[in-house]
């Protein structure tokens, strides 16, 4: 393993333990967490007496969030394992592809749910000239995918690490 | 008897917790703040029926099944969804901001009751 090592700098050996990939699936659902009630605090200022203006959430809003969170559960539900094809016996080329296949829709959900939260943004409040507290509707929509994200981010990189984990223990 | 000490210590913290988040909502006569018991209470639920679920026979994947993993994200996600639930509430205006605060930090004495409630169990079931 150290042969092949192509950056410059090593991976840091915490990086490999089993409580950093515990605290890494901890973070990811908390992240996922604030993401959801980022945009629950979006839906229920709409409907609040604060909101004073015409704007109001409607599914328009919500269509974003679903496709991210449907992405998310795409890309993380697939076996890592099956994705390196170029291995000769197990994973045969059919399950290879077709994981390449479904991750890549996983992914392009989850680009199109951050792509859509933007495009909510601009073309339901900026376009519209709403002001401050009505247009944090629009920039909820936008932190949640992003949010969303980054939690399918972390979540990725911890379970990968577990791969490396116990690719050290089984050597 | 350090054990008795510390289920002494233990009851009283949640005892502490309930108060504030019953305060919370009895004050201000606004009940929405007990949602907050029930997130606390619900959120070791998913880790402990996943690792009742992992429990099979390989011993290589032992604690890093996936099954494992989907509780731990759950777990976090309750955690945090304690936070941010008096949160939310206070933001449109459905409790106030004192409410919130106590609902939050007895909440916290709650969870972190059960969660070091736990640890010592498992401490003692390992001798």
């Amino acid at each position: 393993m150290e042969g092949e090592r192509l950056f410059r700098f090593p991976k840091p050996q915490w990086l490999n333990s089993a409580n950093t990939r515990t605290a890494g699936v901890y973070l990811a659902g908390g992240l996922f967490s604030i993401a959801l009630f980022i945009l629950i605090d979006a839906a229920s200022y709409s409907k609040s007496p604060l909101n004073g203006s015409n704007f109001h959430i409607t599914f328009v809003d919500w269509i974003p969030a679903i496709f991210s969170a449907l992405g998310m559960l795409v890309i993380n539900s697939i076996d890592k394992t099956r994705l390196s094809g170029d291995g000769f016996s197990y994973s045969g080329d059919g399950v290879a592809w077709k994981a390449r296949v479904v991750l890549f829709m996983g992914f392009a959900a989850m680009a199109g749910g951050l792509a859509g939260g933007v495009c909510v943004l601009v073309l339901k409040y900026i376009v519209a000239e709403a002001s401050w507290p009505t247009a944090w509707m629009g920039v909820a929509n936008v932190v949640t995918n992003g949010l969303v994200m980054l939690s399918s981010v972390i979540l990725w990189v911890s379970q990968n690490m577990e791969d490396d984990y116990t690719y050290n223990l089984a050597l | 008897m350090a054990g008795v000490k510390t289920i002494i210590v233990l009851s009283f913290i949640l005892a502490i917790g309930f108060i504030l988040v019953i305060l919370s909502s009895a004050l201000y006569h606004n009940y929405l703040t007990l949602l907050v018991v029930a997130t606390y209470v619900l959120a070791p639920v998913p880790n402990w029926i996943c690792s009742k679920a992992q429990n099979n026979d390989d011993f290589m994947d032992s604690g890093s099944s996936s099954v494992v993993e989907l509780g731990r994200f759950l777990t976090g996600f309750f955690v945090v969804m304690g936070i941010a639930l008096p949160v939310v509430l206070a933001h449109t205006e459905q409790i106030r901001i004192e409410a919130m605060v106590m609902s939050i930090v007895g909440g916290l004495l709650i969870y972190s009751t059960i969660i070091s409630f736990t640890m010592f169990f498992r401490e003692q079931e390992e001798f």
